[in-house]
């Protein structure tokens, strides 16, 4: 992905259309990923985002070995099977929590483990790491197709289109499962459908950030917007901007400086969330101060 | 809401919470459920809700038998704890309630529901900053939100204010004089205001149901 940056990343834009195309998958990405990241960080679920990315390494592992070793030519781009196996690891850990009624949360390890072991056996058997592995493990945005932006944008389209549709069964569900239960909302069903959009918008996220830094870039920014959210609508919001802002900085510094997209952005996230932080610390801290000395005055 | 209990034993594993319960109640009665702690007392209120599986002819509501009962939305229902909810998360008061909205009140009608339990001031209010009380209140409005025929509360005024308790009982009064069904489990039996029609005591997990007067002196 590494592109000597001979001139600025805005003129550049104009020449090349693989700049285009990553700028455009970077603002679907950074748009969808905080609005889904939302609902798996009231639910309490950020680890299974992680638990995705890395079972679809798999799919991304094996997917180079039967291209590069056997020769196989029906698969154009490994990212089609990461996209397949983010899936199938979704319906694993769907069975699993079945399975483990009262610790659904080893479904997780699990399905972690056999995507990082099949991984390894994989990369093992394509002659070790090389510079694909190393593009899908931090991102990989400069390569990105016309292709490729078509499925996020369906995908992405298909996945705001039900946020919208099912909205109050989705909030209901993720703030108090008990309650939707009683109201006769099907919780399982639910639950598989969600976990499968999630897996398909994880694969997609890993040409933006790479498999290793998936999670951050669905989860740091709902995060830094929890702190001074107001209302969820309002939280969700500003998710959101933070994310944009991460993606949009993070790709012209990753064309500027020569170094992996996954990078730049998840750093950018980073950042904003620790100034976020000490912003409201300090915020908190002068208010408390301002309300005691109003006590102590009266 | 008709509910009629007939027989009913329940347990978990091999120990039998619920035995040989039977009562019926006609739309518009007020039951009062009270009893110790470890009764069965919430382990009824499940089985009503349709979250403890009973075998059929147990519990009939409007002559539906619970297992093919499917309009839960019918029911409102507060519960004792809210454990299950997570506040960490910002929300307004509204936005919980226009969740919990499917069987559309109006507009108006919820504001006066807010207005009525004291919350209305705090309707933009993020839950995460409200108290214990405040929170309880807002939950008694979500229960209300889908005109239920049939409204259980457990405990529903623990932690509130005595002014919000006395706001709270008359509102539930008039939800009653309405025709709404109402099951309330409670433990401050002689405090509370409502205009109770019957009272089942539970203990060890049998059931003695009474009819009273309403406006007798509980």
């Amino acid at each position: 992905m590494i592109l000597a940056s001979s001139e600025p990343f805005v003129f550049a834009l104009f020449e090349y259309s693989f700049l285009r195309y990553a700028l455009l998958t970077g603002i679907i990405m950074g748009f969808i990923t905080p609005l889904i990241g939302s609902f798996v960080v009231i639910r309490r679920l950020s680890f299974i985002a992680d638990t995705l990315s890395h079972f679809s390494l798999a799919g991304l592992s094996i997917g180079l070995f039967l291209i590069n070793i056997i020769g196989f030519t029906f698969i154009s781009d490994p990212l089609y099977l990461a996209m397949i196996f983010s899936v199938i690891g979704a319906l694993f850990i769907e069975i699993l929590r079945g399975y483990y009624q009262n610790y659904k949360e080893i479904s997780m390890p699990i399905v972690m483990s056999l995507g990082t072991a099949l991984s390894a056996l994989f990369i093992s058997l394509s002659g070790g790491f090389n510079s694909s592995i190393y593009n899908y493990l931090f991102g990989s945005i400069l390569t990105v197709g016309n292709d490729y932006l078509l499925i996020i944008t369906i995908t992405s389209v298909i996945v705001i289109a039900l946020i919208i549709i099912y909205y109050k069964e989705m909030v209901i569900i993720s703030f108090d499962e008990t309650y939707a239960r009683l109201l006769g909302i099907k919780i399982k069903r639910f639950q598989l459908v969600s976990t499968l959009i999630l897996g398909m918008v994880v694969s997609l996220s890993i040409a933006t950030v790479g498999v290793l830094l998936v999670s951050s870039l669905m989860i740091i920014p709902v995060a830094a917007a929890m702190k001074v959210g107001k209302s969820f609508k309002n939280t969700v919001g500003i998710a959101i901007l933070f994310s944009e802002v991460s993606v949009i900085g993070g790709l012209w510094l990753s064309y500027e400086l020569d170094i992996a997209s996954g990078a730049t952005i998840v750093l950018i996230n980073l950042l904003i969330l620790v100034i976020v932080g000490v912003i409201k610390k300090f915020f908190i801290r002068k208010r408390v101060r301002n309300i005691q000395t109003d006590i102590v005055e009266l | 809401m008709r509910v009629t209990v007939t027989n009913l034993t329940f347990g978990y594993d091999y120990r039998t919470v619920l035995k040989d319960i039977s009562f019926k109640l006609n739309s518009g009665d007020f039951l009062a459920i009270v009893g110790n702690n470890g009764s069965g007392k919430s382990t009824l209120i499940k089985c009503i809700l349709g979250i403890n599986k009973i075998p059929p002819k147990r519990i009939m509501l409007d002559d539906i038998d619970i297992t093919e009962f499917k309009n839960f939305k019918n029911i409102g229902y507060v519960p004792q704890k809210f454990d299950d909810f997570n506040y960490e998360f910002p929300i307004t008061v509204n936005e919980i309630l226009q969740a919990s909205r499917f069987n559309k009140i109006t507009e108006d009608k919820k504001l006066e529901l807010l207005d009525k339990i004291g919350i209305l001031e705090l309707q933009n209010e993020n839950i995460n900053e409200l108290s214990g009380g405040e929170m309880q209140r807002v939950f008694i409005v979500r229960s209300l939100m889908n005109n239920p025929k049939l409204l259980i509360l457990d405990e529903p005024t623990a932690g509130v204010d005595k002014k919000s308790v006395e706001g709270f009982y008359k509102t539930v009064n008039e939800l009653n004089k309405e025709g709404i069904t109402i099951m309330l489990i409670t433990h401050n039996f002689n405090e509370s205001q409502a205009n109770y029609t019957h009272i089942l005591s539970i203990h060890n997990g049998e059931g003695i149901i009474k009819e009273v007067n309403r406006g007798d002196e509980q």
